[in-house]
Protein backbone atom coordinates (compact mmCIF):
# COMPACT_ATOMS: atom_id res chain seq x y z
CA UNK A 1 0.00 0.00 0.00
CA UNK A 2 1.33 3.37 -1.01
CA UNK A 3 1.38 5.77 1.90
CA UNK A 4 3.53 8.65 0.83
CA UNK A 5 5.26 9.72 -2.30
CA UNK A 6 7.87 12.34 -2.30
CA UNK A 7 10.19 13.31 -5.07
CA UNK A 8 13.72 14.42 -4.56
CA UNK A 9 15.64 15.90 -7.43
CA UNK A 10 19.28 16.25 -6.65
CA UNK A 11 22.04 16.77 -9.13
CA UNK A 12 25.41 15.88 -7.75
CA UNK A 13 28.53 16.10 -9.84
CA UNK A 14 31.02 14.96 -7.25
CA UNK A 15 33.35 12.02 -7.50
CA UNK A 16 32.34 8.55 -6.43
CA UNK A 17 33.61 7.85 -2.95
CA UNK A 18 32.91 4.16 -2.38
CA UNK A 19 30.87 1.18 -3.30
CA UNK A 20 27.33 0.62 -2.13
CA UNK A 21 24.76 -0.75 -1.48
CA UNK A 22 23.11 -4.18 -1.00
CA UNK A 23 23.08 -5.05 2.69
CA UNK A 24 24.19 -1.59 3.72
CA UNK A 25 22.32 1.31 5.27
CA UNK A 26 19.94 3.49 3.32
CA UNK A 27 22.46 6.32 3.33
CA UNK A 28 24.54 4.37 0.85
CA UNK A 29 21.84 4.89 -1.77
CA UNK A 30 23.17 8.38 -2.29
CA UNK A 31 26.47 6.90 -3.38
CA UNK A 32 24.72 5.04 -6.15
CA UNK A 33 22.78 8.14 -6.99
CA UNK A 34 25.99 10.04 -7.50
CA UNK A 35 27.52 7.23 -9.49
CA UNK A 36 24.49 6.96 -11.73
CA UNK A 37 24.00 10.75 -11.89
CA UNK A 38 20.36 10.10 -11.38
CA UNK A 39 17.17 11.44 -9.92
CA UNK A 40 16.07 9.77 -6.71
CA UNK A 41 12.36 9.19 -6.22
CA UNK A 42 11.38 7.69 -2.89
CA UNK A 43 8.25 5.68 -2.47
CA UNK A 44 7.18 4.42 0.95
CA UNK A 45 5.11 1.33 1.48
CA UNK A 46 3.89 -0.09 4.75
CA UNK A 47 6.75 -2.50 5.32
CA UNK A 48 9.52 -1.10 3.17
CA UNK A 49 10.68 1.86 1.14
CA UNK A 50 11.93 2.07 -2.45
CA UNK A 51 14.45 4.48 -3.90
CA UNK A 52 14.11 4.66 -7.66
CA UNK A 53 17.19 6.12 -9.32
CA UNK A 54 16.62 7.20 -12.92
CA UNK A 55 19.43 8.30 -15.20
CA UNK A 56 19.11 10.40 -18.32
CA UNK A 57 20.14 7.47 -20.53
CA UNK A 58 17.28 5.29 -19.32
CA UNK A 59 19.02 3.34 -16.58
CA UNK A 60 16.66 2.64 -13.71
CA UNK A 61 17.87 1.22 -10.39
CA UNK A 62 15.47 0.44 -7.55
CA UNK A 63 16.79 -0.09 -4.05
CA UNK A 64 14.58 -1.61 -1.39
CA UNK A 65 14.93 -0.48 2.24
CA UNK A 66 13.79 -2.47 5.26
CA UNK A 67 12.31 -0.88 8.41
CA UNK A 68 15.76 -1.44 9.95
CA UNK A 69 17.13 0.92 7.31
CA UNK A 70 19.05 -1.75 5.38
CA UNK A 71 19.01 -2.30 1.63
CA UNK A 72 17.54 -5.79 1.22
CA UNK A 73 17.13 -5.78 -2.54
CA UNK A 74 18.29 -4.07 -5.72
CA UNK A 75 16.69 -4.22 -9.17
CA UNK A 76 17.90 -2.67 -12.40
CA UNK A 77 16.93 -2.08 -15.99
CA UNK A 78 19.42 -0.44 -18.33
CA UNK A 79 20.60 -0.15 -21.93
CA UNK A 80 24.00 -1.44 -20.79
CA UNK A 81 24.95 -3.68 -17.92
CA UNK A 82 25.27 -1.73 -14.69
CA UNK A 83 28.35 -2.08 -12.53
CA UNK A 84 27.52 -5.00 -10.25
CA UNK A 85 30.32 -4.20 -7.87
CA UNK A 86 28.69 -0.88 -7.21
CA UNK A 87 25.16 -2.26 -6.78
CA UNK A 88 26.00 -5.37 -4.81
CA UNK A 89 28.84 -4.19 -2.61
CA UNK A 90 30.42 -7.03 -0.70
CA UNK A 91 27.79 -9.46 -2.00
CA UNK A 92 29.51 -9.38 -5.37
CA UNK A 93 31.84 -12.08 -4.04
CA UNK A 94 28.89 -14.47 -4.27
CA UNK A 95 29.08 -14.08 -8.04
CA UNK A 96 32.81 -14.61 -8.15
CA UNK A 97 32.68 -17.80 -6.12
CA UNK A 98 29.55 -19.34 -7.63
CA UNK A 99 30.21 -22.98 -8.39
CA UNK A 100 30.22 -24.23 -11.99
CA UNK A 101 27.00 -26.16 -11.57
CA UNK A 102 25.21 -22.91 -10.99
CA UNK A 103 26.56 -21.36 -14.15
CA UNK A 104 26.99 -24.20 -16.59
CA UNK A 105 24.46 -23.17 -19.20
CA UNK A 106 26.52 -21.55 -21.91
CA UNK A 107 24.88 -18.45 -23.23
CA UNK A 108 25.61 -14.80 -22.99
CA UNK A 109 22.11 -13.72 -22.25
CA UNK A 110 21.85 -14.16 -18.53
CA UNK A 111 22.84 -15.71 -15.26
CA UNK A 112 21.18 -16.89 -12.08
CA UNK A 113 23.09 -17.40 -8.85
CA UNK A 114 21.51 -18.67 -5.65
CA UNK A 115 23.47 -19.19 -2.49
CA UNK A 116 22.29 -19.65 1.09
CA UNK A 117 21.48 -16.01 1.62
CA UNK A 118 21.82 -14.33 -1.77
CA UNK A 119 19.72 -14.50 -4.92
CA UNK A 120 20.87 -12.93 -8.18
CA UNK A 121 19.24 -12.84 -11.61
CA UNK A 122 20.56 -11.06 -14.68
CA UNK A 123 19.19 -11.27 -18.20
CA UNK A 124 18.06 -9.51 -21.34
CA UNK A 125 19.68 -8.57 -24.62
CA UNK A 126 21.68 -5.80 -26.20
CA UNK A 127 20.23 -2.39 -25.31
CA UNK A 128 17.99 -4.01 -22.67
CA UNK A 129 19.45 -5.61 -19.57
CA UNK A 130 17.60 -6.19 -16.37
CA UNK A 131 17.88 -8.10 -13.17
CA UNK A 132 17.63 -8.15 -9.43
CA UNK A 133 19.48 -9.25 -6.35
CA UNK A 134 18.26 -9.68 -2.81
CA UNK A 135 19.28 -10.99 0.58
CA UNK A 136 16.55 -13.30 1.93
CA UNK A 137 17.58 -12.85 5.57
CA UNK A 138 17.16 -9.10 5.27
CA UNK A 139 13.61 -9.24 3.87
CA UNK A 140 11.17 -7.46 6.20
CA UNK A 141 8.54 -9.59 7.90
CA UNK A 142 5.67 -10.51 5.62
CA UNK A 143 7.37 -9.04 2.57
CA UNK A 144 7.88 -11.31 -0.44
CA UNK A 145 11.08 -11.21 -2.43
CA UNK A 146 8.81 -10.68 -5.42
CA UNK A 147 8.52 -7.00 -4.55
CA UNK A 148 12.12 -6.60 -5.71
CA UNK A 149 11.63 -5.97 -9.41
CA UNK B 1 25.45 2.36 -44.02
CA UNK B 2 26.23 5.92 -45.01
CA UNK B 3 29.35 4.79 -46.79
CA UNK B 4 27.29 3.30 -49.54
CA UNK B 5 26.08 6.51 -51.06
CA UNK B 6 29.04 8.77 -50.73
CA UNK B 7 32.76 8.72 -50.89
CA UNK B 8 34.64 7.67 -47.81
CA UNK B 9 36.51 10.90 -47.86
CA UNK B 10 33.21 12.62 -47.22
CA UNK B 11 32.53 10.33 -44.33
CA UNK B 12 35.94 10.91 -42.87
CA UNK B 13 35.40 14.64 -43.04
CA UNK B 14 32.02 14.30 -41.41
CA UNK B 15 33.49 12.31 -38.59
CA UNK B 16 36.31 14.71 -38.11
CA UNK B 17 33.91 17.59 -37.81
CA UNK B 18 31.46 15.73 -35.65
CA UNK B 19 33.69 14.31 -33.00
CA UNK B 20 37.31 14.17 -33.95
CA UNK B 21 36.95 10.50 -34.72
CA UNK B 22 38.73 9.60 -37.93
CA UNK B 23 38.44 6.57 -40.15
CA UNK B 24 41.64 5.64 -41.89
CA UNK B 25 43.08 2.73 -43.71
CA UNK B 26 41.16 1.16 -46.51
CA UNK B 27 39.69 4.47 -47.46
CA UNK B 28 40.34 3.84 -51.09
CA UNK B 29 37.66 5.67 -52.98
CA UNK B 30 34.79 3.74 -54.35
CA UNK B 31 34.00 7.13 -55.79
CA UNK B 32 32.36 5.73 -58.87
CA UNK B 33 29.19 5.04 -56.97
CA UNK B 34 27.23 4.72 -60.17
CA UNK B 35 23.62 3.85 -59.61
CA UNK B 36 23.98 0.51 -61.29
CA UNK B 37 21.13 -1.92 -61.17
CA UNK B 38 23.35 -4.72 -60.02
CA UNK B 39 22.06 -8.27 -60.26
CA UNK B 40 20.57 -9.66 -57.09
CA UNK B 41 23.23 -10.80 -54.70
CA UNK B 42 23.42 -14.33 -53.39
CA UNK B 43 21.74 -13.38 -50.15
CA UNK B 44 22.15 -16.63 -48.23
CA UNK B 45 24.79 -17.74 -45.79
CA UNK B 46 24.64 -21.36 -44.64
CA UNK B 47 24.48 -22.10 -40.93
CA UNK B 48 24.92 -25.21 -38.85
CA UNK B 49 23.81 -26.09 -35.34
CA UNK B 50 26.31 -27.69 -33.04
CA UNK B 51 28.80 -27.60 -30.22
CA UNK B 52 31.07 -25.16 -32.03
CA UNK B 53 34.87 -25.23 -31.95
CA UNK B 54 35.12 -26.59 -28.40
CA UNK B 55 33.19 -29.75 -29.18
CA UNK B 56 31.55 -31.65 -26.35
CA UNK B 57 31.77 -31.27 -23.48
CA UNK B 58 32.54 -27.64 -22.91
CA UNK B 59 31.11 -26.25 -26.10
CA UNK B 60 27.70 -24.90 -26.88
CA UNK B 61 24.57 -26.94 -27.01
CA UNK B 62 22.21 -25.44 -29.56
CA UNK B 63 24.90 -23.13 -30.87
CA UNK B 64 24.12 -21.57 -34.27
CA UNK B 65 27.21 -20.97 -36.39
CA UNK B 66 28.14 -19.50 -39.75
CA UNK B 67 31.29 -18.43 -41.61
CA UNK B 68 32.26 -14.82 -42.10
CA UNK B 69 34.82 -13.48 -44.55
CA UNK B 70 36.77 -10.48 -43.28
CA UNK B 71 38.91 -8.47 -45.72
CA UNK B 72 41.32 -5.61 -45.46
CA UNK B 73 39.22 -2.68 -46.72
CA UNK B 74 39.35 -2.16 -50.46
CA UNK B 75 41.58 -5.17 -51.05
CA UNK B 76 41.21 -8.83 -51.90
CA UNK B 77 43.20 -9.82 -48.84
CA UNK B 78 40.58 -11.80 -46.99
CA UNK B 79 40.16 -14.52 -44.42
CA UNK B 80 37.14 -16.73 -43.97
CA UNK B 81 36.49 -17.38 -40.30
CA UNK B 82 34.32 -20.38 -39.43
CA UNK B 83 32.34 -21.04 -36.27
CA UNK B 84 31.03 -17.53 -35.75
CA UNK B 85 27.97 -17.52 -33.51
CA UNK B 86 24.82 -16.11 -35.14
CA UNK B 87 23.19 -13.93 -32.49
CA UNK B 88 19.84 -12.29 -33.20
CA UNK B 89 19.94 -10.28 -29.99
CA UNK B 90 23.19 -8.38 -30.36
CA UNK B 91 24.46 -6.02 -33.01
CA UNK B 92 27.61 -6.23 -35.08
CA UNK B 93 30.51 -8.49 -35.91
CA UNK B 94 33.01 -9.29 -33.16
CA UNK B 95 35.95 -11.47 -34.14
CA UNK B 96 38.55 -13.00 -31.86
CA UNK B 97 41.98 -11.52 -32.39
CA UNK B 98 43.37 -15.04 -32.22
CA UNK B 99 41.17 -16.07 -35.18
CA UNK B 100 42.82 -13.52 -37.48
CA UNK B 101 45.66 -15.58 -38.91
CA UNK B 102 45.89 -14.33 -42.52
CA UNK B 103 46.57 -10.77 -41.50
CA UNK B 104 46.93 -9.05 -38.14
CA UNK B 105 44.22 -6.86 -36.69
CA UNK B 106 46.65 -3.97 -36.94
CA UNK B 107 46.37 -3.99 -40.73
CA UNK B 108 42.62 -3.32 -40.64
CA UNK B 109 41.34 0.23 -40.91
CA UNK B 110 41.38 2.27 -37.75
CA UNK B 111 38.98 4.64 -36.06
CA UNK B 112 40.84 7.17 -33.96
CA UNK B 113 40.27 10.18 -31.81
CA UNK B 114 43.31 12.47 -31.54
CA UNK B 115 45.37 9.55 -32.70
CA UNK B 116 43.98 7.17 -30.12
CA UNK B 117 42.35 3.98 -31.34
CA UNK B 118 38.67 3.57 -30.43
CA UNK B 119 38.12 0.63 -28.04
CA UNK B 120 35.00 -1.09 -26.84
CA UNK B 121 34.05 -2.94 -23.69
CA UNK B 122 30.82 -4.88 -23.81
CA UNK B 123 29.35 -6.79 -20.94
CA UNK B 124 26.64 -9.39 -21.48
CA UNK B 125 23.83 -10.48 -19.21
CA UNK B 126 25.83 -13.41 -17.85
CA UNK B 127 28.40 -10.81 -16.70
CA UNK B 128 30.96 -12.06 -19.19
CA UNK B 129 32.57 -9.41 -21.33
CA UNK B 130 34.53 -8.70 -24.49
CA UNK B 131 37.15 -6.01 -24.93
CA UNK B 132 39.08 -4.76 -27.92
CA UNK B 133 39.46 -2.16 -30.68
CA UNK B 134 36.79 -1.06 -33.15
CA UNK B 135 38.37 -1.49 -36.59
CA UNK B 136 37.24 -1.13 -40.18
CA UNK B 137 36.92 -4.12 -42.49
CA UNK B 138 35.12 -5.27 -45.61
CA UNK B 139 32.85 -8.09 -44.54
CA UNK B 140 31.36 -10.75 -46.81
CA UNK B 141 28.45 -12.97 -45.85
CA UNK B 142 27.20 -15.37 -48.50
CA UNK B 143 27.36 -13.25 -51.66
CA UNK B 144 26.73 -10.00 -49.78
CA UNK B 145 29.36 -7.44 -48.98
CA UNK B 146 29.64 -4.59 -46.50
CA UNK B 147 32.48 -2.23 -47.33
CA UNK B 148 34.45 -0.44 -44.65
CA UNK B 149 32.19 -1.45 -41.81
CA UNK B 150 33.23 -0.97 -38.16
CA UNK B 151 33.69 -4.31 -36.40
CA UNK B 152 35.23 -5.20 -33.05
CA UNK B 153 38.35 -7.32 -32.71
CA UNK B 154 38.11 -8.85 -29.27
CA UNK B 155 41.02 -10.13 -27.26
CA UNK B 156 43.52 -7.55 -28.43
CA UNK B 157 45.71 -7.06 -25.39
CA UNK B 158 47.26 -3.71 -26.27
CA UNK B 159 45.35 -2.16 -23.37
CA UNK B 160 43.93 -3.65 -20.21
CA UNK B 161 40.16 -3.70 -20.03
CA UNK B 162 38.76 -0.88 -17.91
CA UNK B 163 37.00 -1.66 -14.65
CA UNK B 164 33.59 -1.44 -16.37
CA UNK B 165 34.63 -4.72 -17.94
CA UNK B 166 35.76 -6.01 -14.54
CA UNK B 167 39.22 -6.40 -15.90
CA UNK B 168 40.85 -5.79 -12.57
CA UNK B 169 38.45 -7.70 -10.37
CA UNK B 170 36.68 -10.14 -12.65
CA UNK B 171 33.14 -11.15 -11.85
CA UNK B 172 32.28 -12.65 -15.18
CA UNK B 173 34.25 -14.55 -17.74
CA UNK B 174 36.48 -12.74 -20.21
CA UNK B 175 35.07 -13.94 -23.53
CA UNK B 176 38.15 -12.91 -25.49
CA UNK B 177 39.35 -16.48 -26.07
CA UNK B 178 37.90 -19.45 -27.95
CA UNK B 179 37.92 -21.39 -24.69
CA UNK B 180 35.65 -18.89 -23.00
CA UNK B 181 33.57 -17.64 -25.93
CA UNK B 182 33.03 -21.09 -27.45
CA UNK B 183 33.15 -19.51 -30.90
CA UNK B 184 35.53 -17.57 -33.13
CA UNK B 185 33.31 -14.55 -32.97
CA UNK B 186 29.76 -13.26 -32.82
CA UNK B 187 27.69 -12.07 -35.76
CA UNK B 188 24.97 -9.88 -34.28
CA UNK B 189 21.92 -9.40 -36.50
CA UNK B 190 19.56 -7.72 -34.06
CA UNK B 191 17.05 -5.12 -35.27
CA UNK B 192 19.38 -2.17 -34.73
CA UNK B 193 21.93 -0.72 -37.16
CA UNK B 194 24.51 0.12 -34.47
CA UNK B 195 25.28 -1.55 -31.18
CA UNK B 196 24.82 1.48 -28.95
CA UNK B 197 22.90 4.03 -30.98
CA UNK B 198 21.95 7.44 -29.66
CA UNK B 199 22.97 6.64 -26.09
CA UNK B 200 26.62 6.88 -27.12
CA UNK B 201 26.51 9.92 -29.40
CA UNK B 202 25.25 12.66 -27.16
CA UNK B 203 27.13 14.97 -24.89
CA UNK B 204 26.49 14.82 -21.18
CA UNK B 205 27.38 12.28 -18.56
CA UNK B 206 28.70 8.83 -19.32
CA UNK B 207 26.61 6.10 -17.78
CA UNK B 208 27.54 2.96 -15.98
CA UNK B 209 28.31 0.22 -18.48
CA UNK B 210 29.18 2.77 -21.17
CA UNK B 211 30.99 0.80 -23.90
CA UNK B 212 33.30 3.11 -25.88
CA UNK B 213 36.79 4.12 -24.78
CA UNK B 214 40.05 5.61 -25.90
CA UNK B 215 43.25 4.91 -24.02
CA UNK B 216 45.80 7.74 -24.32
CA UNK B 217 48.93 7.02 -22.25
CA UNK B 218 47.47 3.61 -21.37
CA UNK B 219 44.63 5.18 -19.38
CA UNK B 220 41.25 4.25 -20.80
CA UNK B 221 38.35 6.65 -20.48
CA UNK B 222 34.94 6.90 -22.09
CA UNK B 223 34.40 8.78 -25.32
CA UNK B 224 31.33 9.70 -27.33
CA UNK B 225 31.08 8.09 -30.75
CA UNK B 226 28.94 9.08 -33.75
CA UNK B 227 26.66 6.42 -35.18
CA UNK B 228 28.92 5.98 -38.21
CA UNK B 229 31.88 4.94 -36.04
CA UNK B 230 30.03 2.54 -33.77
CA UNK B 231 30.11 -1.19 -34.42
CA UNK B 232 27.60 -1.72 -37.21
CA UNK B 233 25.16 -4.45 -37.92
CA UNK B 234 26.85 -5.99 -40.96
CA UNK B 235 23.49 -6.47 -42.65
CA UNK B 236 22.66 -2.78 -42.35
CA UNK B 237 25.96 -2.00 -44.06
CA UNK B 238 25.44 -4.19 -47.12
CA UNK B 239 25.89 -2.51 -50.48
CA UNK B 240 22.80 -4.34 -51.75
CA UNK B 241 19.18 -3.63 -50.92
CA UNK B 242 19.13 -6.70 -48.64
CA UNK B 243 19.73 -4.50 -45.62
CA UNK B 244 16.37 -4.34 -43.85
CA UNK B 245 16.56 -7.51 -41.82
CA UNK B 246 17.24 -11.21 -42.00
CA UNK B 247 15.28 -14.41 -42.38
CA UNK B 248 16.50 -17.35 -40.31
CA UNK B 249 15.36 -20.79 -41.38
CA UNK B 250 16.08 -24.04 -39.59
CA UNK B 251 14.51 -27.43 -40.29
CA UNK B 252 12.40 -29.39 -37.86
CA UNK B 253 14.27 -31.90 -35.74
CA UNK B 254 13.08 -34.88 -33.71
CA UNK B 255 12.28 -34.52 -30.02
CA UNK B 256 15.32 -36.66 -29.31
CA UNK B 257 17.54 -34.04 -30.92
CA UNK B 258 20.09 -34.18 -33.71
CA UNK B 259 23.82 -34.81 -33.98
CA UNK B 260 26.44 -32.10 -33.87
CA UNK B 261 26.68 -30.41 -37.25
CA UNK B 262 23.88 -32.43 -38.81
CA UNK B 263 21.36 -29.61 -38.84
CA UNK B 264 21.81 -27.02 -41.56
CA UNK B 265 19.90 -23.79 -41.94
CA UNK B 266 19.99 -20.56 -43.88
CA UNK B 267 20.70 -17.01 -42.89
CA UNK B 268 18.90 -15.11 -45.65
CA UNK B 269 19.51 -11.40 -45.96
CA UNK B 270 16.81 -8.85 -46.63
CA UNK B 271 13.07 -9.14 -46.15
CA UNK B 272 10.86 -8.74 -49.21
CA UNK B 273 13.82 -7.67 -51.30
CA UNK B 274 14.25 -10.88 -53.31
CA UNK B 275 12.12 -13.83 -54.23
CA UNK B 276 13.63 -16.01 -51.53
CA UNK B 277 12.94 -13.64 -48.65
CA UNK B 278 9.35 -12.58 -49.28
CA UNK B 279 7.33 -12.15 -46.13
CA UNK B 280 5.17 -15.25 -46.04
CA UNK B 281 1.46 -14.52 -45.97
CA UNK B 282 1.15 -17.04 -43.15
CA UNK B 283 3.67 -15.19 -40.97
CA UNK B 284 2.39 -13.06 -38.12
CA UNK B 285 4.27 -9.78 -37.77
CA UNK B 286 4.95 -8.76 -34.16
CA UNK B 287 6.09 -5.16 -33.73
CA UNK B 288 8.76 -4.73 -31.06
CA UNK B 289 8.41 -2.20 -28.28
CA UNK B 290 10.96 0.50 -27.48
CA UNK B 291 12.97 -2.00 -25.40
CA UNK B 292 13.14 -4.51 -28.25
CA UNK B 293 10.67 -6.87 -26.56
CA UNK B 294 7.24 -8.33 -26.97
CA UNK B 295 5.12 -5.81 -25.02
CA UNK B 296 3.19 -8.69 -23.51
CA UNK B 297 3.25 -12.45 -23.26
CA UNK B 298 0.33 -14.19 -21.58
CA UNK B 299 0.58 -17.70 -20.25
CA UNK B 300 -1.68 -19.64 -17.95
CA UNK B 301 -3.69 -16.52 -17.13
CA UNK B 302 -0.68 -14.42 -16.15
CA UNK B 303 0.48 -11.43 -18.16
CA UNK B 304 4.22 -10.95 -18.52
CA UNK B 305 4.68 -7.34 -19.55
CA UNK B 306 7.72 -5.49 -20.84
CA UNK B 307 9.92 -4.05 -19.46
CA UNK B 308 9.61 -5.82 -16.07
CA UNK B 309 8.97 -9.14 -17.73
CA UNK B 310 10.45 -8.25 -21.12
CA UNK B 311 10.34 -11.24 -23.48
CA UNK B 312 12.12 -11.82 -26.79
CA UNK B 313 13.33 -14.35 -29.34
CA UNK B 314 17.06 -15.01 -29.62
CA UNK B 315 19.22 -17.38 -31.66
CA UNK B 316 22.07 -16.67 -29.23
CA UNK B 317 20.26 -18.25 -26.29
CA UNK B 318 20.99 -21.95 -26.08
CA UNK B 319 17.65 -22.91 -24.64
CA UNK B 320 14.11 -21.82 -23.90
CA UNK B 321 14.63 -19.58 -20.91
CA UNK B 322 11.06 -19.41 -19.76
CA UNK B 323 9.54 -18.58 -16.37
CA UNK B 324 11.12 -20.51 -13.49
CA UNK B 325 11.11 -24.06 -12.18
CA UNK B 326 8.75 -23.50 -9.27
CA UNK B 327 6.28 -21.48 -11.34
CA UNK B 328 6.25 -24.31 -13.89
CA UNK B 329 6.20 -26.96 -11.17
CA UNK B 330 9.21 -28.81 -12.53
CA UNK B 331 12.76 -29.50 -11.39
CA UNK B 332 16.05 -27.98 -12.40
CA UNK B 333 18.69 -30.50 -13.39
CA UNK B 334 21.27 -31.08 -10.68
CA UNK B 335 24.34 -31.18 -12.89
CA UNK B 336 23.62 -28.55 -15.52
CA UNK B 337 21.63 -25.38 -15.77
CA UNK B 338 18.69 -26.79 -17.69
CA UNK B 339 15.24 -28.04 -16.70
CA UNK B 340 14.78 -31.70 -15.83
CA UNK B 341 11.03 -32.33 -15.72
CA UNK B 342 10.06 -35.89 -14.81
CA UNK B 343 8.09 -36.01 -18.04
CA UNK B 344 8.13 -33.69 -21.03
CA UNK B 345 6.22 -30.51 -20.28
CA UNK B 346 4.16 -28.80 -22.95
CA UNK B 347 3.45 -25.09 -22.62
CA UNK B 348 0.58 -24.48 -24.98
CA UNK B 349 -1.25 -21.30 -25.87
CA UNK B 350 1.51 -18.89 -25.01
CA UNK B 351 -0.09 -15.69 -26.31
CA UNK B 352 2.18 -13.09 -27.87
CA UNK B 353 1.27 -9.46 -28.43
CA UNK B 354 3.16 -6.93 -30.56
CA UNK B 355 3.66 -3.22 -29.96
CA UNK B 356 0.56 -1.16 -30.69
CA UNK B 357 -1.25 -4.47 -31.05
CA UNK B 358 0.60 -5.11 -34.31
CA UNK B 359 0.69 -8.87 -34.11
CA UNK B 360 -1.10 -11.34 -31.94
CA UNK B 361 -0.78 -15.07 -31.97
CA UNK B 362 0.04 -18.11 -29.91
CA UNK B 363 2.93 -20.54 -29.77
CA UNK B 364 3.61 -23.76 -27.90
CA UNK B 365 6.83 -24.96 -26.37
CA UNK B 366 8.00 -28.33 -25.27
CA UNK B 367 10.47 -28.83 -22.42
CA UNK B 368 12.11 -32.22 -22.01
CA UNK B 369 14.46 -33.62 -19.38
CA UNK B 370 17.89 -32.30 -20.37
CA UNK B 371 19.81 -34.97 -18.46
CA UNK B 372 17.92 -37.67 -20.31
CA UNK B 373 18.43 -35.99 -23.69
CA UNK B 374 22.18 -35.60 -23.16
CA UNK B 375 22.61 -39.12 -21.77
CA UNK B 376 20.69 -40.77 -24.60
CA UNK B 377 22.83 -39.24 -27.34
CA UNK B 378 26.10 -37.68 -26.19
CA UNK B 379 27.00 -36.58 -29.73
CA UNK B 380 23.77 -34.65 -30.15
CA UNK B 381 24.03 -30.88 -30.03
CA UNK B 382 20.70 -29.68 -31.46
CA UNK B 383 17.56 -29.84 -29.37
CA UNK B 384 14.16 -28.21 -29.77
CA UNK B 385 13.09 -28.81 -26.19
CA UNK B 386 15.85 -27.63 -23.86
CA UNK B 387 14.59 -25.22 -21.26
CA UNK B 388 15.85 -23.32 -18.26
CA UNK B 389 14.87 -20.67 -15.73
CA UNK B 390 14.57 -17.07 -16.86
CA UNK B 391 14.42 -15.77 -13.32
CA UNK B 392 13.52 -16.66 -9.76
CA UNK B 393 9.90 -15.56 -9.53
CA UNK B 394 6.90 -14.27 -11.46
CA UNK B 395 7.50 -10.57 -10.83
CA UNK B 396 10.62 -10.65 -12.99
CA UNK B 397 10.29 -13.86 -15.02
CA UNK B 398 10.10 -13.65 -18.79
CA UNK B 399 10.20 -15.69 -21.99
CA UNK B 400 13.48 -15.89 -23.90
CA UNK B 401 12.55 -17.95 -26.94
CA UNK B 402 16.03 -19.24 -27.67
CA UNK B 403 17.38 -21.41 -30.46
CA UNK B 404 15.05 -24.37 -29.78
CA UNK B 405 12.20 -22.10 -30.82
CA UNK B 406 13.68 -21.63 -34.31
CA UNK B 407 13.63 -25.27 -35.44
CA UNK B 408 10.94 -25.83 -38.05
CA UNK B 409 10.29 -22.11 -38.39
CA UNK B 410 11.06 -19.29 -40.77
CA UNK B 411 11.75 -16.33 -38.49
CA UNK B 412 12.08 -12.81 -39.87
CA UNK B 413 14.02 -10.22 -37.86
CA UNK B 414 13.02 -6.84 -39.23
CA UNK B 415 15.29 -3.85 -38.83
CA UNK B 416 14.03 -0.77 -37.01
CA UNK B 417 13.09 1.67 -39.80
CA UNK B 418 14.74 5.02 -40.36
CA UNK B 419 18.18 4.23 -38.96
CA UNK B 420 20.31 4.94 -42.03
CA UNK B 421 20.02 6.29 -45.53
CA UNK B 422 19.45 3.65 -48.15
CA UNK B 423 17.61 1.37 -45.71
CA UNK B 424 15.16 -0.73 -47.70
CA UNK B 425 11.64 -0.30 -46.46
CA UNK B 426 9.87 -3.16 -44.77
CA UNK B 427 7.51 -5.20 -46.95
CA UNK B 428 3.87 -4.27 -46.82
CA UNK B 429 2.23 -5.66 -43.75
CA UNK B 430 5.34 -5.22 -41.65
CA UNK B 431 5.20 -1.62 -40.54
CA UNK B 432 6.78 -0.94 -37.16
CA UNK B 433 8.37 1.80 -35.13
CA UNK B 434 11.16 -0.20 -33.53
CA UNK B 435 11.48 -3.20 -35.82
CA UNK B 436 9.60 -6.49 -35.81
CA UNK B 437 9.72 -10.23 -35.62
CA UNK B 438 7.60 -12.37 -37.88
CA UNK B 439 7.03 -16.13 -37.92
Amino acid sequence: MKITLRVLLILILGTVPAWAVLGQYESSVSVDQQYLRSEDRVQAFQAYKVHQLTSANGTIVREYISPQGLVFGVAWQAPFMPNMQQLLGSYVTNLQTASPTQTQVRHLRGRIVKTNDFVFVSGGHMRFWKGRAYVPSLLPNNVSAEVVR
Amino acid sequence: MILRNGSKATLARFLAVATGLIFSGGCGGSSSSSSTSTPAANNTAPMTVGFGPLGAPGGFVDGLFTSVTVCLPGTSTCQTIPDVLVDSESVGLRILNSALTTFPASSLGTITNNGNQLQECLQFGDLSYVWGPVLVADVELGGEKASSVPIQVIGDTTFNAPSNCFGTNPIGLNDDTVANLGANGILGVQNYAQDCGGSCTSSGAFFTGYPYYVCPSDVCSETFVPLTSQVWNTVAAFSSADNNGVLITLPSIPATGAADGSVSGSLIFGIGTQTDNALASSAIVYALDAYGNFPQVTYNGTQYTSPNNGSFIDTGSSGLFVLDASTLGIADCRDNGYYCPSQTLTLSNIALTGYGNVGSGTVSLSIANADALFAANPTFAAFNNLGSDSGTGPSTDFFDFGLPFFFGRRVYIGMMPGQFSGESSAPSGASSTYGYWAF
